[in-house]
């Protein structure tokens, strides 16, 4: 017979000590708050980065004393008014934005037939080559896979090589704008792949069958049938590719070799040569909007209820 | 798939497309770390495991992967508990303004890497703890937690809620139905969700080039201030060690919940 709790498991008296605990700061009564008290954590987490975004705000309204290398003590929007009129702004902006415009439109071009095949093939080894072609780069990370395209593209890389060995002069083909599009559309294709999967899985095979039934070509049914119907899935992609390539920083960084900067890449430079904390703040807060009003444009155009906001929602 | 021949011919001519431009740095940087000259060139020049030797003696490249290994551990060691609770949270209760919720939980992606990482450098300097690793992997997992949250989130969709009034009716208290019952169910999203949190942290570049001073240099801001000097065969046997480690992360993750999860609409 046991006469005491002292013999239990220990296991058990810990589990014990720790319901008590948890019953004395955490009431039955409070159960209704108990999803919140789940949630605090990442609340909280997250958190840092609204103040990080504060201080950047504050940052961005503080102007540099040239002569003292003091930031002012009033807020002003002097900073602001000097990204607006200087020109070098307007071509670092329109030159990421005409290049995250390009690389989207390939990035999907090449991920919807890519996420097509790896959804519709019945052969599940194809599958999973294909799926591991996708996870190996997305898993190696930018810096060495940008790495690996100075090797294959450098004055003294392999295709130069290969084309001396033909008596071809070698040809510039890294830093350049060109090089960081490339780079970056191989950067962003998996993401565009895994974006569009699931919506292409949401559509039945038969619905294809029954367009080619009716006498539809594999265009047509492309266009009318698969296409609209993957619709949220082109937009959640369309939108994580434009928003990742629009404020990258490796691939101009390292593929561009400091000619082809993006927004990114000024914003660090005015942090770390020009120190120039201010305006880079501004900078900042500038491609924030510019981020959120690319998404928002997208959202009024081509509707909301995207694969990029739903994989939160319930 | 049963597809007209045309239709075949053109996806697969974008498929192969792809499939050579995301594969081929990743050989190319094996090639050459296998190089027995000094320097990479093509045809190669010879077999050799020689800038694997070199790495060994390079201090400066050992200590910056561990020190990537040290801001992944941190970063998943963060990641793991609060991921697990809020995706939990989300997938089992109806909360009130969850879709603000859900919205502030996405800030992660939706402001622009170099506008947290500036941020944060910001912050953390203001609270002088700039220069330790350990602000680097408490930033590496506020940037990728929507991650974690969504691979937890997607596996506690499928636990049935009888489970857990069954285990309490049985007399299990809130914590021994959380530890017995609810997290074994979401074990799949957590594994999955810690080991893509482990990687990206492991791989992070931009966040780390913003927190890190010459004393605590990770290894990819190492290698980034590597190759704007020189390219030497060194850095691709040093980058064969992120092929390993995404080589070992692609074998666990499918062994434990298969690739094709990705597949999925959730």
């Amino acid at each position: 017979m046991r006469n005491s709790t002292s013999s239990y498991p220990f296991i058990w008296r810990v589990m014990d000590l720790l319901e008590n605990g948890f019953s004395m700061i955490w009431p039955k009564g409070a159960g209704k708050y108990t999803p919140y008290l789940m949630l605090a954590p990442a609340i909280l987490l997250v958190g840092t980065l609204a103040v990080g975004l504060f201080y950047i705000g504050d940052s961005s309204l503080r102007t540099l004393d040239r002569s003292t290398f003091q930031f002012s003590e009033d807020w002003s929007l002097e900073n602001y008014q000097r990204a607006f009129s200087e020109s070098f702004t307007w071509t670092i902006i329109w030159r990421s934005l005409l290049g995250s415009i390009i690389v989207t439109v390939i990035t999907v071009s090449l991920a919807f037939p890519y996420a097509y095949v790896m959804v519709r093939t019945n052969n599940s080894y194809l599958r999973k080559f294909l799926l591991i072609a996708l996870f190996l780069p997305f898993f190696i990370g930018q810096v060495v896979r940008a790495y690996g395209w100075l090797i294959i593209l450098g004055n003294q890389g392999i295709v130069n090589d290969a084309l001396s060995l033909v008596g071809v002069d070698p040809i510039r083909l890294l830093f350049n704008y060109p090089a960081v599009l490339f780079g970056l559309v191989q950067y962003m294709l998996p993401f565009g792949v895994l974006m569009l999967a699931p919506a292409l899985t949401a559509i039945p095979d038969e619905i294809e069958a029954a367009a080619g039934n009716l006498g539809a070509s594999w265009l047509n049914t492309m266009r009318y049938v698969v296409l609209p119907m993957a619709r949220p899935g082109l937009i959640g992609a369309g939108i994580v590719v434009l928003t990742l390539s629009l404020t990258d920083f490796a691939m101009p960084a390292i593929l561009g070799g400091g000619s082809q900067d993006f927004i990114a890449n000024a914003i660090y430079d005015q942090f770390f040569r020009t120190s120039d904390q201010g305006f880079g703040a501004a900078l900042a807060m500038i491609l924030v909007a510019l981020g959120s009003m690319m998404v928002g444009l997208i959202f009024m155009i081509f509707g909301a209820g995207t694969l990029a906001l739903s994989s939160e929602e319930q | 798939m049963n597809k007209p021949l045309s239709q075949r011919i053109v996806f697969w001519t974008l498929v192969i497309i792809s499939i050579l431009t995301l594969s081929a740095p990743t050989f190319v940087v094996l090639g050459a770390s296998f190089t027995s000259g000094n320097m990479i060139q093509f045809p190669p020049e010879g077999f050799s495991f020689k800038w694997y030797g070199k790495i060994l003696g390079e201090p400066d490249l050992r200590d910056a992967f561990f020190r990537s290994l040290q801001v992944a551990l941190i970063c998943v060691l963060v990641s793991l508990p609060t991921g697990t609770l809020a995706g939990i949270a989300l997938a089992k209760y109806k909360i009130k303004g969850s879709n603000l919720i859900q919205t502030y939980l996405l800030l992660p992606f939706t402001i622009p890497l170099i506008g947290s990482g500036i941020g944060l450098m910001l912050f953390f300097g203001e609270m002088r703890i700039l220069g330790n690793l350990w602000p680097v992997g408490i930033a590496t997992s506020v940037i990728n937690l929507p991650f974690m949250i969504w691979a937890v989130r997607s596996s506690a969709i499928g636990l049935d809620p009888d489970l857990e009034l069954a285990a309490e009716n049985c007399g299990a208290g809130p914590i021994q139905t959380f530890f017995n019952v609810t997290l074994p169910a979401v074990t799949p999203g957590v594994i999955t969700g810690s080991l893509l949190m482990f990687i990206l942290s492991l791989n992070e570049f931009l966040v780390s080039l913003l927190l890190v001073d010459a004393r605590i240099v990770t290894l990819p801001v190492q290698i980034y201030n590597s190759i704007r000097s020189i390219i030497t065969p060194d850095l691709a046997a040093i980058s064969v060690v992120f092929i390993a480690v995404a080589i070992i992360a692609i074998t666990v993750l499918d062994k434990l919940v298969g690739l094709e999860i990705f597949m999925k609409s959730k």
